[in-house]
């Protein structure tokens, strides 16, 4: 500890402190230009230059430490004649054409000048000038060197914390001008954190340029639906009229960052192909009704649907809120009496099962924080740079300070990649043999420590021999990984939910985690999800083997494979789809097509007309996210709110209201008034959000806390088979066709979530149309180069597309990102077959430009 | 003392009976009817048309080259005390206006507005200015909205005509309502 005195105030301050931020604490305001909190410190604008009392020359406040006994002036003559002369030559150079830049009313220059600046320049020469008009980078960013004061926030954000590296600076002393290398399109994430940290106008946004002016702007604290991160954001609307999302400094995990989808994905909401009114389906065509008409048909509906001993079935997204998923699991088991009930179709139901088990989730949440507190980090299962964005900007920033060995595990090359100690590259759907085979060597080592082991017979289907046909990685990677662990005290492993796409070992988890745990190590085990909501989905207990609060439990419910199996059969009366495409998820798109024609009346609720909805009988228009209040728990457990800020278009209702009424409707009983009242109701049923005040969730949230005795959690529970019910191993079995040589897998894309983004016209104009991404090797040796149209043939459907390369990526797999309507990857699926194979053929001919490197 | 007693002498017995005072008067208005009008005949005839200094109707300005001046900065709006001023920015890159920010609205309330003249006052670019137009009476209310394309018009005072003079003037009526025409050419002082 140190005291120093600050301005004749004598406080007491952490060694190592700055003396900007122990000046801060005091209450003293030191302005800032090229300082940021989260990136590393550079000094170069010096307008934080302080007077430390024995020192001939003034500090930079943003760089020194304090020391025990200092003493600091931040308001002598001297400290405020130099602060203003530092401004004034920040400003010698910079064009007062504040009228017209976008900054304008927010921006730290304008802000520092007034407060601390001089109010004339004596500077009569011409200003420095790069361009005339503005430089486009990129769809969503728009730069104007000429408004540049060198600050570097920009290059040190995209460097440390984004890892795209596309901004650097040019020149020297007054000529520096940060920019990209080329004045053109930037091959960079889009995700506009440089817009965010820029202080000034060089850096805007390009679909909010000359929209509005920072004070005409209101706004409200929002969470972003699209991944499981979670992210606070910011949605500023004039008029109602929804203009830029922005992201707060001071709020939630991401604090100033934000991905493309999350800063750039919002114009679906007023997009024109929204359906706002409820729909029936009135001789073959869909005819918009009033609500009252179209909950009669629905009452009237199910009963005849129902008779004869019919199924019911639901199936709703993971992106709805916790009130409304428990309002649907509720209508569906109280009004409907069925188990049929499943949270997103692309998964195995049982390997969600075994997921949420042995990750134990019932033990409550984790901070993303305390979750990267650790000396080890495993990756698997997840294209982490791409599913979730800000888990990935968050990873690097964490660890470029600090000793952390990052592991990464996965068939695609990630950009987290050159963050990473090892990566590993391993074939699709291997994910729970690697664990074993980590899990394998851990036990071989310390196999007297592990005696206790449960599940370690599990292990003996793994060795040395079987592990590279199995995995496609040699022994000597699983043998390094495992070093990495026995030699860390604190391990995290962080999964993804690839390994739900088809039951894949995920018990392996569990025996590794409890042989780690035997050895006496810190593991924490982190879910990395890619629906905003789909811990809360479980939590509710929307799943046909999970009760609300993780009751699990083997019951004779039918998760969506079983439903849509059932369905094909012709035993489903009424389907209910909440927000979920199962058309276009289904890993299986002809069959589920083939199913839902057989489903005697369909119900769907989402806020397009999508291709499920297009075959709906009755279709209900539900909200957006921001038309409706809620709460999100995201991958960490972390509660957040969701606040409505614009009223619902046209007669669209909030989700819980519609699933309210239906419940209302056949069963006068089931009322709900208020968000609030199904949180309180929640908070009953669910003991791990009793302590969870509705009103005051802040930008922090709340992480759920574990529903076991003493703060334990459960844990896995005992007696639960570890195994999940249906083993669908093809792949291994299969000898590889030579017809068909590429596995296909299927994801997130980084600029799109499910298939909502496709409606933000800004993310469509970052990728437009589907892409294939192989790896560098494969294409060179068909002579595909990035850009150019190749044929993804499977043998039950086909596409083209245009090529993009990976060069990490394992040979022999080729990725299809799942959120593009032209290109429905589920089409190349089998039903209960894995991961397709395809054949690629190159399309040359197609596009004689577009050749030459890279 | 009772009732009132009235010093009345020959003179003034004279006075009355021949009516003086009011010949007296009545040839006072009959001398004005000989001399110069000084009434001035608005709206038929004559208008008065206000000094530069004048804060009327708001106008938009353009540049020599005939650019619109206005890049929708909204600081009009933002020092608005009566918040009638509504501005919408948006991008051109057609070279209509000085930079490639105009305004895509630009609208003002005058059932609000007080002309106080703050906004000319806060106008970086010199674009907005309290014009001399003050005719502003009219049936509908939503007349009274004023839009960027109606303020960009041309006056029909010239920015240059100093003012301060009475001009010739003539009142017309349409469906519209009334409107006093003035014909510059003919001046006058009212002093």
């Amino acid at each position: 500890m140190a005291t120093v005195k600050i301005n004749g105030k004598e406080i007491t301050v952490e060694d190592g402190t700055l003396i900007l931020e122990a000046a801060k604490g005091a209450g003293f305001d030191i302005p800032t230009m090229c300082y940021h909190a989260r990136l590393s410190k550079l000094a170069s604008c010096r307008v934080c230059l302080v007077e430390i009392v024995g020192q001939k020359k003034l500090q930079p406040s943003c760089v020194t430490p304090v020391m025990h006994g200092m003493e600091v002036l931040t308001e002598s003559p001297v400290v405020k004649s130099a602060r203003s002369s530092m401004i004034e030559l920040l400003l010698a150079n910079h064009p007062l054409d504040c009228p017209v830049c976008d900054k304008g009313g927010e921006c730290e220059l304008q802000d520092v000048t007034f407060k601390f600046g001089p109010r004339n320049s004596p500077f009569g020469e011409r200003k420095r000038r790069f361009h005339e008009e503005d430089y486009i980078l990129s769809p969503v960013i728009i730069q104007n060197i000429n408004r540049c004061i060198q600050c570097k926030r920009c290059v040190r954000i995209c460097d440390e914390v984004v890892g795209a590296s596309v901004l650097g600076s040019i020149e020297r002393g007054a000529k520096t001008g940060e920019t990209s290398f080329v004045k053109e399109y930037l091959d960079c994430d889009h995700c506009g954190n440089c817009i965010e940290v820029c202080p000034v106008g060089s850096l805007m946004s390009r679909p909010y340029r000359y929209q509005s002016r920072p004070w005409d702007l209101k706004g409200v604290d929002t969470v972003c639906t699209y991944c499981g991160t979670g992210c606070q954001l910011t949605v500023q609307a004039r008029n109602g009229e929804i203009l830029r999302v922005i992201s707060k400094p001071d709020k939630g995990i991401n604090n100033e960052t934000l991905c493309a989808r999350g800063r750039f994905g919002y114009s679906f909401i007023n997009s024109h192909e929204r359906f706002v009114t409820p729909m029936i389906r009135k001789g073959g065509t869909l005819e918009p009704v009033p609500w009252n008409e179209a909950l009669k048909a629905i009452k009237d509906g199910l009963t005849e649907a129902m008779k004869d001993g019919r199924k019911t079935g639901g199936i709703a997204s993971g992106r709805l809120s916790n009130e409304e998923l428990y309002l649907f699991q509720k209508l569906m088991r109280g009004v409907f009496k069925t188990n049929n009930i499943d949270s997103g179709s692309r998964w195995n139901t049982g390997a969600v099962k075994s997921f949420a088990n042995v990750m134990e989730l019932n033990k409550g949440g984790i901070s993303v924080y305390d979750a990267l507190n650790a000396d080890t980090l495993f990756i698997i299962g997840s294209s982490i740079s791409d599913e979730n964005p800000i888990t990935d900007y968050l990873i690097r920033r964490l660890s470029r300070n600090k000793k952390m060995n990052i592991i990464i595990a996965s068939p695609r090359g990630l950009k987290l990649d050159s963050s990473a100690t090892l990566s590993l590259r391993h074939r699709p759907a291997a994910e729970g043999d690697i664990l074993g085979g980590i899990a394998k060597v851990i036990y071989d080592k310390n196999m007297d420590k592990l005696k206790d082991l449960t599940g370690k017979e599990h292990l003996k289907n793994i060795s040395r021999e079987n592990i590279p046909d199995l995995t496609w990685t040699d022994w000597s990677s699983i043998e390094s990984v495992s070093g990495f662990m026995l030699s860390a005290n604190s391990i995290t492993i962080a999964v993804g939910n690839d390994v739900l796409r088809g039951p894949s070992r995920i018990e392996s988890m569990h025996i590794l985690a409890e042989a780690l745990r035997l050895l006496g190590k810190d593991v924490k085990l982190f879910p990395v999800f890619d629906r905003a909501n789909q811990r809360g989905a479980w939590e509710m207990g929307v799943h046909p083997d999970i009760l609300p609060g993780y009751s699990f439990r083997d019951g004779d419910g039918l998760g969506s494979e079983g439903i849509i199996d059932a369905a094909s059969r012709g035993e489903v009366g009424a389907l209910y789809v909440v927000g979920e495409d199962i058309v276009s998820d289904f890993p299986d798109g002809g069959f589920v097509r083939e199913a839902l024609r057989q489903v005697k009346f369909l119900i769907v609720q989402d806020i397009f007309l999508t291709e499920t909805a297009k075959m709906a009988h009755v279709v209900l228009p539900g909200a957006s996210f921001v038309e409706k209040d809620g709460t999100f728990t995201n991958q960490e457990g972390r509660v957040q709110r969701l606040r409505k800020f614009i009223e619902p278009q046209g007669d669209a209702k909030a989700d819980w209201e519609i699933i309210a009424s239906i419940g209302e409707a056949v069963e006068p009983s089931f009322h709900y008034g208020s968000v609030s009242d199904i949180f309180k109701e929640i908070k009953g049923a669910v003991p791990m959000y009793r302590g969870i005040d509705f009103e005051g969730l802040d930008g922090n949230g709340a992480i759920v806390k574990g529903s076991g005795i003493g703060g334990q959690g459960a844990g896995v529970v005992a007696g639960f088979s570890l195994r999940p019910k249906s083993e669908v191993r093809s792949q291994e079995q299969e000898t590889p066709d030579p017809e068909y040589p590429f596995i296909l897998i299927t994801g997130n894309h980084l600029y799109h979530s499910g298939r909502l983004s496709l409606k933000a016209d800004t993310l469509r104009d970052i990728l437009p149309e589907a892409v294939v991404e192989m790896n560098e090797e494969d294409a060179k040796a068909m002579g595909v180069s990035k850009g150019d149209k190749v044929k993804v043939k499977g043998d039950r459907y086909e596409a083209t597309l245009t090529a993009h390369i990976n060069k990490r990526s394992v040979r022999g797999v080729v990725f299809i990102p799942e959120n593009f309507t032209d290109v429905p990857v589920n089409m190349f699926f089998t039903k209960g077959k894995g991961f397709p194979r395809v054949k690629v053929l190159p399309l040359s001919s197609l596009s004689p430009q577009g050749r030459g490197p890279g | 003392m009772n009732g009132n007693h009235y010093n009345l002498n020959l003179k003034d017995i004279l006075k009355k009976v021949f009516f003086v005072d009011l010949i007296q008067g009545l040839f006072i208005t009959f001398n004005y009817t000989f001399s110069k009008t000084i009434t001035l005949r608005y709206p038929d005839e004559e208008k008065w048309i206000p000094y530069r200094r004048f804060r009327g109707l708001h106008t938009l300005n353009r540049n020599k080259e005939g650019k619109e001046l206005c890049v929708g900065c909204e600081l009009c709006q933002k020092s608005c005390p009566t918040q009638c001023i509504t501005v919408v920015p948006m991008q051109d890159k057609t070279g209509k206006g000085i930079a490639d920010r105009i305004a895509y609205r630009w609208e003002i309330n005058l059932l609000r507005c007080m002309f106080c003249g703050l906004c000319e006052d806060a106008c970086p670019t010199e674009a907005l200015k309290l014009g001399r137009e003050y005719e502003l009476a009219n049936t509908s209310m939503q007349r009274s909205l004023w839009t960027k394309e109606e303020l960009l018009a041309a006056q029909e005072i010239p920015v240059e005509f100093d003012g301060g003079v009475i001009v010739r003037a003539r009142l017309e009526r349409d469906d519209k309502g009334l409107k006093v025409i003035p014909d510059m050419s003919v001046q006058k002082r009212w002093w």
